[in-house]
């Protein structure tokens, strides 16, 4: 494989914040690499630290110890290498679908940034939507327009904070077959932070299971490449039996003997 | 026959004053009131049709508006600045704040007669307390505006690196809009009571008020009421005016609350 961009390194990070005059670690000792081209979903219970990690990610923390890398340089803020896409959809109500696309394309003029736009509804499943306004879509079209805004700046490293998280269940299904559709086109780093054990494995090639006070890895789990994954297979149970153990929230009995 | 939404909100509205006129017409048709105190509505649509005939009343009723509009545009054009410098930074709002909110719980008449001391009896005190009376909603609305600004939306701005101008430009003001466009209509209706308040107690040869004291001078209450009437009427028009503009700003919200 070619040295392609979009290699995240995080190395012997650690986070302190100060409550009340006491200091409280939120992330200790965590050491990453989220290969270029990789979807890695990091999975913990809230409180972990993920969404403080994927902050740093992002350059919107810049205090802490160690390293967080990009491509082997130092992340010192927000760049248009990486995008985001939060929980909510984050659209602003007063800007059309279009305009928010366009959030991040300042710099181009009018007719490269109407280029993007269009492209990037089209890739979301949205043309023809660039003159509604949020308030005019369900979550789940909204959501895409948040990623279609996130990759319009042609990012190398696309960071997802509980993407899909507001969707009903449904609607995030079909999302994640969405994503992982976005993923394969594009061919960059997916970063994705969540809660949900299924969506980690049906989208991840690789998934870090974090826990709690202070945030520390506890295992990482390589799925196997095959895809689209099937949710039924054994396969997938598998995977999912492992996860849930480390939660300590595995069945007593195997599932093989419980049917 | 179906009648439209519009229709029908008319006629709900026309209901009260309806009902006003008509026991009006009995109680002044019926002897118990002298009518130099109720005059009948005919007497009221008689003056009202000579008092728009002799051009004399053109030139009162421009003599207000003038006053109303210099006042209100003065004070919305400050109080928004004001605002939105307390809104942007806290150091202006401790120096200011704490003055701002003792100063504004006097009301304005109670200063009318030391403006009057100071820039005597001319047109300057009377545009300035209209001018008072619309700076200070549209203050106050301004900063509450600026302060509810989601931190998500700062956020977002950082990740997308706006910032200075093009973040108040672009992202605050924007998001506080709804709120600012509520001060700005707040504050017209002040600067209607208001202007009253200044044709009455600062005297003035010109100006509806003069009128309304007139007739009260020559016990004529059909004048008086005639001027109550255009008040009314102009004020009700200028607010519709400026409510049509806040909603034509602010599309994308409008559409919010009509689903």
């Amino acid at each position: 494989m070619s040295v392609a961009k979009g290699t995240l390194e995080i190395r012997n990070l650690s986070k302190t914040y100060v409550v009340d005059n006491n200091p409280l670690q939120i992330l200790k000792n965590i050491n990453i690499t989220f290969p270029a081209g990789a979807f890695v979903s990091i999975l913990g219970s809230s409180g972990c630290g993920k969404t403080t990690l994927l902050r740093i990610m992002l350059g919107l923390e810049t205090s802490y110890d160690g390293d967080a890398l990009i491509d082997g340089e130092k992340i010192e803020g927000p760049g248009s290498n990486r995008g985001i896409v939060f929980q909510d959809h984050r659209l602003l109500p007063w800007l059309t679908v279009g305009e928010n696309v366009a959030f991040g394309l300042d710099k181009l003029n009018r007719k490269a940034k109407k280029l993007l736009v269009d492209e990037h509804l089209k890739l979301v499943g949205l043309s023809g939507f660039e003159g509604a306004y949020p308030a005019q879509l369900s979550g789940g079209m909204a959501q895409r327009v948040a990623i279609a805004r996130a990759l319009s700046n042609k990012p190398e490293i696309l960071l997802l904070d509980e993407p899909l998280g507001a969707l009903d269940a449904l609607t995030r299904m079909y999302m994640q077959k969405e994503l992982e559709r976005l993923w394969e086109l594009e061919k960059i780093t997916m970063i994705m932070v969540t809660h949900d054990i299924d969506e980690a494995i049906y989208l991840s090639d690789k998934i870090i299971i974090m826990s709690s006070r202070p945030g520390i890895i506890n295992k990482i789990i390589n799925i196997p490449a095959t895809r689209p994954r099937d949710r039924a297979s054994s396969e997938f149970m598998q995977i999912k039996a492992e996860i849930l153990n480390e939660f300590h929230l595995g069945s007593e009995y195997p599932f093989a003997y419980a049917i | 026959m179906s009648i439209s939404k519009k229709t029908k909100a008319f006629l709900g509205g026309s209901i009260v004053p309806l009902v006003l006129v008509i026991v009006w017409q009995y109680v002044a048709s019926s002897g118990y009131i002298a009518s130099f105190i109720l005059p009948s509505p005919g007497k009221v649509i008689d003056t009202f049709v000579t008092n728009f005939v002799e051009k004399a009343y053109a030139t009162h009723i421009a003599a207000s508006l003038k006053r109303v509009m210099i006042g209100f545009l003065i004070g919305t054009v400050s109080g928004f600045s004001f605002g939105l410098l307390m809104g942007l930074s806290r150091t202006a709002e401790k120096i200011f704040g704490p003055f701002f909110n003792v100063i504004r719980q006097v009301p304005i008449i109670g200063f009318i007669p030391l403006i009057i001391m100071w820039f005597g009896v001319t047109e300057l005190p009377r545009i300035m307390i209209i001018t008072v009376a619309a700076f200070y909603p549209v203050t106050l609305n301004t900063f509450a505006g600026i302060r509810n600004v989601p931190k998500e939306y700062f956020e977002l701005s950082s990740v997308y690196g706006y910032k200075g101008l093009k973040l108040i430009r672009r992202i605050v003001i924007p998001a506080a809009l709804p709120s600012i466009t509520t001060g700005i209509t707040l504050a017209l209706g002040m600067s209607w009571a208001m202007l009253m308040a200044a044709e009455l107690f600062i005297q003035t040869y010109f100006g509806i008020g003069t009128r309304i004291q007139l007739g009260r001078d020559k016990f004529n209450m059909a004048l008086v009421i005639v001027g109550i009437i255009t008040v009314g009427s102009l004020g009700f028009f200028m607010t519709t005016i400026v409510e049509q503009l806040a909603k034509a700003l602010d599309r994308g919200r409008i559409i919010q609350k009509e689903n």
